[in-house]
C-alpha cells in the first residue's frame, strides 16, 4: 500500500511539474505580443521597425506618449469613449435582462418569434447592415450627437441570449412565491431575480463595454466634427497615413487604449468565472 | 395561427414587390455642365474634410484664408485613413455631405459618378496650371469634378555606393541598365537583392504600371480597357524577369525593406516621396549621402505612376461657393509652396515648383521632372476593383512564372467582365 | 402571468389550493394581463431591434436582390431589380468559391483545434495541481485585448523563414523551416494556428466555468471503481461537460466562419489568395462599391452559419 502511494506521489509531482512548464509556456507564448507592445511603445520609431524586433528598449523615450498626449485632445476623446461604452453597456444590462427575463419566465403570445429573430440577428454578418443603418440614422438626424452613437447599440442580441439562458437557470418556485405573496412583475425583476444574476450581468457587462470601447467604423462615419470622436477614431487619425504608418503612435495609443479595458476587466473577472458557467449548462 | 402568419409574409413580400416594382436604372448621364462662381470674397461657413496629417495641418493653416476672407470660417474635420473612402460613401448616401473634401485619386471616378461631386468651375480654376496627368485623375465623362491638391510619384530608390561597384555611378537609364544595375549589386557588391519589386499583392498596379507606360502601352481609358497588348506583355515579361533571375524577392517579409536598404541587402527599390523621410531616419545621420532616386528607365520613354489627393466639392454643400473659393486659394502657386513648407507634401501646381524651397533639393528636383509625365489610371469606378484582378495576375506572374503573354489576356478577360463602370 | 389559482379576484393570496377553474372572462383577462407585462418587458428591446436592426436587414436583403452599386447611393431606388442574379453570380465568382474553402477549411480544422487547447488548458487549470490560477486566467485573456498589430508584428516575426523563432527551434533538430506564410500551402494552417491561439483563452474560461459544476462525488464513485484519470475523464468529465462543449462550439463556429482579422492584417488574403476567407471577399466586394453583390454573399454566409449551428445542435445537443 505504502509503495504504490509513494508511487502516485511521485507521479503527481512529475505531472505537477510538466504542467507548470507547458502552462508557463504557454503564458509567455499568449503574453508575448502584449508585452512586445508596452516594451515597444517607450521605443524610438527607428527602434520599432528594426528587424528583428527587439525586446528590452535598447532606447529608453516617452517621446511617442508626449507626442500623443500633445497632438491629441486626450481627455476629450476618452470622456467621449467613456460617455459612450458606459451608457451602452448600462443600457444593455436592463433591457436585455429584461426581454430575457420575459422571454425565460413570461408566457406571451409572438415570444417565440422574438427569439428566433433575436438568434437570427445573431448570426448575420456585420458589414451587410452598416450602410443601411447609417442612412437610417442620418434620416433620424443623429448624425454627430452623441445620441446617434449610443442609440443603436443600446440593446443587442447577444445579451439577450446570454441573459435569457442565464435566467431560464433560476428557480420557477422562487418566483411563483413572489408572485404569491402579491409582487407586480417588475418588482419581483427588480428585488427576486436580478440579484441573483450578478455573474451573467458581470459577464455582459465587460463584453459589452470591450466591444463598445473598440468600436471604431461607426464613431468614425457618424461623427463629422473631430469633438464626437471617439478614442480608437482619434488614434488611428494620429498614426496611420496615406503612405506610413507612425508605429511609435499607434503602440503607446494601443496602450493606452487597452488600460481602462484590462482595468474594467480585472474588476470583474472573478464574476465573469461563474457567469459563463452557468450559461453554458443549460 | 400559420394563416396569420403566412398572409403577413405575403403582405411584406408585396409590400416589397411594389417598391421594388418602381426601380429601374435610366441610362443617363453624360457630360455635366460646370456652373460658374460669383466673383469676390467668401463668406460664411466653409466644412472641409481632409485625412491625415493633411486634416491636422488645415485647420491652423487655413487661418490664412479666413484673414484673406474675413466673412469665411473654415471648418476643418480631421479624418483617419483607414477607413475615410467608408466614411465618404457613407456620407453621400445619407445625404450628409461637407462642402469640401479631399480624396484620394484613385476614388474619384466612383464618387463622381454617385454624381455627389460638383464640377470644377473653369472660370475660378485653370487646368493648366497643374501637373497633365494629375488633372486627368480628375476627368471623369469629360468632366473635371476635382482639383489636384498634392501630389506624388515613384522614382527608382538605389544605393549609390552599391551602385558605383556594379557600374552605375550615376544610377539606371534604360530598362537595361536596371537590369545590369541589379545584376552587379547581387554579383559585385555583395547585396542580397539587386531590386525590389512588388511582387503581387495589393498596390502592386503602381509599380508594374509605369513600366507598361514606358513601353508606350495604352492600358485603359474611360471607355476601353486594352490590357492585352504587346507592349503590356513585355513589360510584363521584363518585370518577371527581376524574379526569375533571382534579383528580386518574392517573400520579402513586411518591414523588412528599409532596414535592408539601410544595411545594404536590397540595393534598390520603388518608391514615392514619403519614402525619404523614413529610409533617412531608419538610417540615421549620414546615410541621405549613400542613396539616390532616378527617374523611371527608359525604354520608349520614361514614364511613372502620379498619385496624391484630390479636393472636391459637393453638390449639396452647404456653401459652394465658399468652398470653390477655398479650394482656388490652395491652388495658389504661393500657398502650394507654404504648404509643401508646413506638411511636406508636393505642390500639384507645376509653377510652384520654381521656388527656391523646391529646387533646393536634388531630389525633389528629380520628382518634379518625373511629375511632368507622370501618369494615372483613367477615374472609372471599376478602377479598384480591376487593379485588384490586376494585381492577382501579377502575384502568377511573379510567384508561379505564369506566362507573360497569357497573363496580359486573363487581365484583360477579367477586367472586360468588371467593365468600366459607365 | 398575474393570477392566482383563486377564481374571483387576481392576486388574491392562495388560500384556496383547490383547483377551480376560473370562469372564461377572467382567463381572457389573464392572457390579456399575461401579454402585457410580457410585452411591457419586453418593449424596450423590440423598437430599438426593429429601428435598428430589423429594418436595416430588410434592406439590405432587398439590396441583395437588386445591382446596387456605390455609384446609386445618392438614388437608392433607382437600380435593377435582378432577382436571385447575385446568387447565381457568386457561385461562378473563382474568388467567392475559393474563399468558401478557405473559411471551410478553417472552420472544420480551427474550431475543434481551439476547443481541444481550450478544454486541455481547463483541465490542467482545474485538477488542483496548479496553483496561481488567477494569473494563468488573467493572461490567457491578454490575446483578446492585445493590439491586432502588435500581434501581427510579434508573429510575423516568429514564423520569419531567416530570424524568425519557429524556424529557429526547427533548425536546433536538423528541419530547414519554410517561409511560412509566404507558402500558399502553409499559409492558411498558419493562421489557424494563429487563431487558436488568439481566442482559446475565452473558450478556455467557459470550459473552466463548466469543469467546476461537475459534482465531486461522481469523481469519487469513479475512483472507488477504480477507473484511471483518463477514464474518468472520457466517462464522467465529458458527458457532463456536453451543453458546454455546445456552446462553445457554435460560439467558436459563428466567429470563426466570420474570420477577417488575421488574413487582413497579417497576409492581406494571399499568396495567391490562399487566406481569402469569406468576409474578407465581402469587405474587398463593398470596397470596390459592388453592394447588392457583397449584401448576397453576406446572406450566403448567414445562410451557412445558420446550417453549421444546426448541424453542432444535432451534434452535441440534449440527447433525453
Amino acid at each position: 500500500m505504502v509503495a504504490k502511494d509513494t508511487a502516485l506521489r511521485t507521479r503527481d509531482r512529475v505531472a505537477k511539474t510538466v504542467l507548470y512548464v507547458v502552462l508557463v509556456l504557454g503564458l509567455l507564448a499568449v503574453a508575448g505580443p502584449f508585452v512586445w507592445m508596452a516594451l515597444s511603445s517607450v521605443k524610438p520609431e527607428r527602434e520599432i521597425r528594426e528587424v528583428p524586433p527587439t525586446w528590452w528598449p535598447e532606447t529608453f523615450t516617452l517621446d511617442n506618449f508626449r507626442e500623443l498626449f500633445s497632438r491629441l485632445d486626450f481627455p476629450l476623446y476618452f470622456f467621449n469613449s467613456a460617455l459612450v461604452a458606459t451608457l451602452v453597456t448600462a443600457g444593455n444590462l436592463l433591457f436585455c435582462s429584461l426581454v430575457g427575463y420575459a422571454l425565460a419566465k413570461l408566457r406571451y403570445p409572438g415570444k417565440r418569434v422574438l427569439f428566433l429573430a433575436v438568434l437570427g440577428m445573431l448570426m448575420v454578418p456585420g458589414m451587410v447592415t452598416f450602410v443601411p443603418q447609417f442612412v437610417l440614422v442620418s434620416n433620424m438626424g443623429l448624425t454627430n450627437t452623441y445620441t446617434g452613437l449610443i442609440l443603436p447599440f443600446l440593446v443587442g442580441p447577444f445579451g439577450v441570449f446570454l441573459m435569457r439562458q442565464f435566467l431560464q437557470s433560476i428557480p420557477d418556485d422562487l418566483i411563483e412565491a413572489a408572485r404569491v405573496d402579491g409582487a407586480g412583475e417588475f418588482r419581483i425583476f427588480w428585488r427576486v431575480v436580478l440579484p441573483l444574476c450578478r455573474p451573467a450581468l458581470a459577464t455582459l457587462g465587460i463584453l459589452t463595454f470591450l466591444g463598445s470601447w473598440n468600436n471604431f467604423l461607426w464613431p468614425l462615419v457618424v461623427a463629422t466634427t473631430e469633438d464626437k470622436y471617439t478614442l480608437p477614431v482619434a488614434l488611428a487619425l494620429y498614426s496611420v497615413g496615406q503612405n506610413r504608418t507612425d508605429y511609435g503612435l499607434l503602440l503607446s495609443g494601443a496602450v493606452v487604449v487597452v488600460l481602462p479595458v484590462l482595468i474594467v476587466f480585472l474588476a470583474l473577472q472573478r464574476h465573469f468565472l461563474r457567469g459563463i458557467a452557468t450559461t453554458g449548462i443549460k | 395561427m400559420r394563416s396569420r402568419r403566412l398572409a403577413a409574409a405575403a403582405g411584406v413580400v408585396l409590400a416589397a414587390s411594389v417598391a421594388l416594382a418602381g426601380c429601374g436604372r435610366d441610362s443617363g448621364g453624360g457630360q455635366e455642365e460646370a456652373k460658374s462662381v460669383g466673383a469676390g470674397k467668401a463668406s460664411g461657413d466653409i466644412t472641409v474634410w481632409a485625412m491625415g496629417s493633411e486634416g491636422e495641418k488645415l485647420a491652423e493653416f487655413a487661418k490664412e484664408f479666413s484673414t484673406a476672407n474675413p466673412d469665411a470660417k473654415v471648418s476643418v474635420t480631421a479624418v483617419p485613413w483607414d477607413a475615410a473612402h467608408q466614411k465618404i460613401a457613407s456620407a453621400i448616401a445619407a445625404k450628409q455631405t461637407p462642402d469640401v473634401s479631399m480624396i484620394g485619386t484613385t476614388w474619384q471616378g466612383e464618387f463622381a459618378k454617385t454624381g455627389a461631386l460638383d464640377p470644377t468651375p473653369s472660370d475660378l480654376i485653370k487646368k493648366d496650371e497643374f501637373f497633365p496627368g494629375a488633372w486627368d485623375t480628375t476627368i471623369v465623362d469629360s468632366t473635371s469634378y476635382g482639383v489636384p491638391w498634392y501630389v506624388e510619384t515613384r522614382l527608382i530608390y538605389y544605393r549609390k555606393d552599391l551602385a558605383a561597384k556594379a557600374g552605375f555611378p550615376d544610377g539606371p537609364k534604360t530598362w537595361d541598365d536596371l537590369k545590369a544595375m541589379a545584376k552587379g549589386m547581387k554579383e559585385k557588391a555583395g547585396a542580397k537583392w539587386g531590386l525590389n519589386l512588388q511582387p503581387g499583392k495589393t498596390g502592386s498596379w503602381q509599380s508594374v504600371l509605369p513600366f507598361a507606360w514606358s513601353n508606350g502601352a495604352d492600358v485603359a481609358s474611360a471607355d476601353k480597357l486594352s490590357f492585352d497588348t504587346p507592349e503590356m506583355t513585355e513589360a510584363l515579361a521584363y518585370y518577371q524577369s527581376f524574379f526569375t533571375e533571382g534579383l528580386s524577392p518574392t517573400a520579402l517579409p513586411d518591414g523588412s525593406l528599409e532596414p535592408g536598404f539601410v544595411k545594404g541587402e536590397i540595393g534598390a527599390f520603388i518608391s514615392g516621396p514619403w519614402h525619404m523621410g523614413i529610409v533617412e531616419e531608419q538610417g540615421g545621420a549620414g546615410f541621405k549621402d549613400k542613396y539616390a532616386v532616378a527617374q523611371m528607365p527608359t525604354k520608349k520613354s520614361s514614364t511613372s505612376f502620379i498619385g496624391g489627393s484630390n479636393l472636391a466639392v459637393f453638390k449639396d454643400a452647404k456653401n459652394r461657393d465658399g468652398g470653390w473659393k477655398f479650394v482656388q486659394w490652395l491652388s495658389k502657386p504661393e500657398v502650394q509652396v507654404k504648404w509643401y513648407q508646413a506638411v511636406k507634401d508636393l505642390p500639384a501646381v507645376q509653377s510652384a515648383w520654381t521656388d527656391p524651397a523646391l529646387t533646393g533639393d536634388t531630389f525633389l528636383a528629380a520628382f518634379g521632372q518625373q511629375l511632368k509625365s507622370a501618369k494615372a489610371p483613367p477615374s472609372i469606378p471599376t478602377w479598384e476593383q480591376i487593379a485588384a484582378a490586376f494585381d492577382l495576375e501579377v502575384e502568377k506572374l511573379c510567384k508561379q512564372n505564369a506566362d507573360a503573354s497569357a497573363t496580359a489576356k486573363a487581365i484583360q478577360e477579367k477586367a472586360s467582365a468588371i467593365g468600366t463602370g459607365s | 402571468m398575474a393570477g392566482a389559482p383563486a377564481a374571483t379576484a387576481p392576486a388574491r393570496p392562495a388560500g384556496a389550493t383547490s383547483p377551480v377553474r376560473p370562469a372564461g372572462s377572467v382567463r381572457r383577462r389573464q392572457r390579456l394581463r399575461r401579454a402585457l407585462t410580457g410585452w411591457a418587458f419586453s418593449a424596450p428591446f423590440t423598437v430599438l431591434f426593429v429601428v435598428f436592426m430589423a429594418l436595416p436587414v430588410m434592406a439590405s436583403l432587398v439590396m441583395s436582390f437588386t445591382d446596387l452599386r456605390s455609384t446609386d447611393l445618392r438614388n437608392p431606388l433607382a437600380v435593377n431589380v435582378v432577382g436571385i442574379d447575385n446568387y447565381i453570380r457568386l457561385f461562378s465568382d473563382d474568388l467567392f468559391l475559393r474563399s468558401s474553402v478557405n473559411t471551410l477549411v478553417f472552420v472544420v480544422v480551427g474550431v475543434p483545434l481551439t476547443m481541444v487547447l481550450a478544454l486541455a488548458a481547463a483541465t490542467a487549470l482545474n485538477s488542483g495541481l496548479v496553483r496561481f490560477r488567477a494569473l494563468f486566467r488573467v493572461g490567457f485573456y491578454l490575446p483578446v485585448v492585445t493590439s491586432i498589430v502588435a500581434i501581427a508584428v510579434v508573429w510575423r516575426f516568429l514564423l520569419d523563414p531567416e530570424i524568425g523563432l519557429v524556424n529557429n527551434l526547427l533548425r536546433l533538430v536538423g528541419i530547414d523551416g519554410p517561409s511560412w506564410l509566404f507558402d500558399s500551402r502553409l499559409a492558411l494552417p498558419s493562421l489557424i494556428v494563429m487563431a487558436a491561439w488568439r481566442n482559446f483563452g475565452f473558450l478556455m474560461v467557459i470550459f473552466l466555468a463548466g469543469l467546476q459544476a461537475v459534482p465531486a462525488d461522481l469523481y469519487e464513485a469513479a475512483t472507488l471503481d477504480g477507473a484511471t484519470r483518463w477514464q474518468q475523464f472520457r466517462n464522467v468529465t465529458l458527458p457532463m461537460l456536453r451543453p458546454t462543449l455546445l456552446f462553445g462550439g457554435v460560439v467558436t463556429g459563428i466567429g470563426y466562419l466570420q474570420l477577417f482579422e488575421e488574413p487582413f492584417v497579417m497576409t492581406q488574403g494571399g499568396p495567391l489568395s490562399s487566406t481569402l476567407s469569406v468576409s474578407f471577399h465581402i469587405y474587398n466586394q463593398f470596397g470596390f462599391g459592388n453592394y447588392g453583390y457583397a449584401a448576397a454573399a453576406s446572406y450566403v454566409l448567414f445562410l451557412a452559419i445558420v446550417a453549421l449551428s444546426v448541424v453542432q445542435f444535432r451534434l452535441l445537443g440534449e440527447r433525453n
